[in-house]
């Protein structure tokens, strides 16, 4: 028979449940109390994040994001990032048995580099701050249908986006199903350091053109969140978005080389103009007990770039017995098939008939693996908020190049294909 | 074109879950254990931003969750 307390605890979940308004997705409001006065309040999550790649880029990315659930269910959000970053860029040229030396970007004879026989080109000068904003409002309409519209900035040196994007949602099955539709449009500007190369040219003539780059892209995301069971909450969404524009990494290249192997020149990368992706992603969320949950989240992504993708990540949360602390150990396993105009490089006798090519190590075939550890501990509030979070994590990132191309006598014996390593730690805090 | 095998996995959970609709679910005082802070999707928002970051920095896949978005893809 259930205790007075058991059923106090069910009520006060009936009265969560009754105020909410929207279905699973909107549930972050029923979780605060209601207390006008703590509805009124901001919640503030911060973090601090350390990105670090063995011998390559590094980054410092502090993020706020601050919000207000109103009584009625609106919703306001903001959010700003700030990254730093700055390090060695693969530049795309292959690694040889010679020295190799390229001249930067801007052109500037000081910004030149040489890299060492047995060694992956990389430009030594890497450096980039960016700033990026971004709000989110979210509107009930009516009992079971709710708007959201929202837009982002986003600020370099040589590159500047902004996004807007809607979305409607709308509870059906006793709010137990919510099935959502939203848009996206974005619109970039480039203005590469040095001019944008002509896509395709020789390296050693720096083809450039004046002025400034841009793309576009449209995306449709159609979703439909389920609560299966009392502890099991699913997501399935699916997605398209088509680009279009001026696709290019404007700073790499591709090696050329001979039937011996030697390197005989450069060329600028060349990709298509316009790029359509599809996705399905499929999220559960299960807590097994009061102590064991976990998020099992699987994402397949196909183009017409010819990349095939599949992603599969899972959290594992283990809350301490009074709920004040929690560990969560996460693993994420993904896999791509290479662009059909991603190639290592160019054999002199055999240039691509496509006119597209890239050596860019991210359109290659490769798979990578991701561990990460979670520590958060619950504070008290500050002033009349209830509580507070501090938080740690880190994650070790390997990518691991999963096809060879056959390569000359001269080229064997060099790694050229030396995949990525990378550790990121973040602090976070939640008031 | 031919679907590879996750792909049906994903594609036959995602009709499963719309076929077993109008049979899921709970009844509104069913919802404690949901309304836990676990249980929210995108209950980390930031680690998630951050890692999406990384991703879609390293990786010719984006998005999936939400919406992709170009970027620069010049790091």
């Amino acid at each position: 028979v259930p205790g007075p307390g058991t059923a106090r605890r069910r009520l006060m979940a009936a009265s969560c449940a009754l105020l909410s308004t929207g279905a699973a997705r909107s549930q972050e409001a029923n979780v605060a109390p209601p207390d006008s006065k703590l509805l009124e309040d901001w919640s503030v999550d911060s973090a601090l994040a350390y990105y670090h790649e063995d011998g390559r880029i590094q980054a410092i990315e502090p993020v706020v994001d601050v919000s207000k659930v109103y009584a009625d269910g609106e919703a306001l959000n903001f959010n700003a990032t700030f990254d730093a970053l700055s390090g060695a860029s693969p530049n795309g040229a292959l690694t040889s048995h010679s020295p190799q030396t390229f001249v930067s970007p801007s052109g500037k004879a000081s910004h030149g580099y040489t890299t060492a026989p047995g060694q992956l080109p990389v430009d030594p000068h890497y450096q980039d701050d960016r700033i990026a904003v971004g709000g989110n409002w979210t509107v009930p309409i009516t009992r079971l249908d709710q708007v959201s519209v929202g837009a982002k900035l986003s600020d370099e040196h040589d590159f500047f986006s902004a996004t807007v994007n809607a979305s409607i949602a709308h509870d059906f099955n006793e709010k137990n199903t919510t099935l959502s539709l939203g848009i996206s449009n974005e619109y970039d500007s480039l203005n590469p350091i040095g001019g944008a190369p002509v896509p395709g040219s020789d390296y050693a003539l720096s083809e450039k053109t004046g002025g400034g780059k841009t793309k576009d892209g449209v995306g449709v995301l159609l979703g439909i969140t389920q609560v299966m069971t009392r502890n099991w909450l699913s997501e399935f969404n699916v997605a398209v978005d088509r680009f279009h524009g001026y696709l290019n990494d404007p700073y790499k290249i591709t090696s050329i080389i001979d039937s011996a192997g030697n390197t005989t020149g450069y060329e600028f990368e060349s990709r298509p103009d316009q790029r359509t992706r599809k996705s399905a992603y499929w999220e559960n969320r299960v807590a097994w007990n009061s102590r064991w949950s976990t998020v099992l989240s699987l994402r397949y992504m196909s183009d017409d770039w010819g990349v095939r993708s599949d992603t599969a990540q899972v959290h594992l949360r283990w809350q301490f017995s009074n709920r004040d602390r929690y560990i969560e150990p996460t693993f994420r396993w993904y896999r791509q098939t290479a662009a059909d105009f991603y190639t290592p490089f160019i054999l002199d006798t055999a240039k691509p008939t496509t006119g597209n090519q890239s050596s860019d190590s991210r359109l290659g075939p490769f798979h990578a693996l991701t561990y990460g550890l979670k520590y958060a501990q619950k504070l008290p509030g500050l002033g009349s908020r209830a509580e507070s979070e501090l938080s740690v994590r880190a994650e070790y990132y390997q990518q691991t190049f999963d096809e060879r191309m056959p390569v000359p006598v001269g080229l064997q014996g060099l790694d050229l294909y030396p995949g990525l390593k990378a550790v990121l730690v973040q602090i976070g805090w939640r008031f | 074109m031919k679907l590879n095998r996750l792909i049906r996995l994903i594609l036959a959970a995602g009709l499963l879950t719309v076929a077993g609709c109008s049979s899921l679910g709970v009844k509104p005082w069913q919802r404690d254990v949901l309304a836990r802070e676990e249980m929210q999707l995108n209950s980390d928002p930031l680690d998630a931003a951050i890692d999406d970051h990384m991703y879609f920095s390293k990786e010719a896949s984006s998005g999936g969750r939400s919406f992709a978005g170009g970027g620069c893809g010049c790091n």
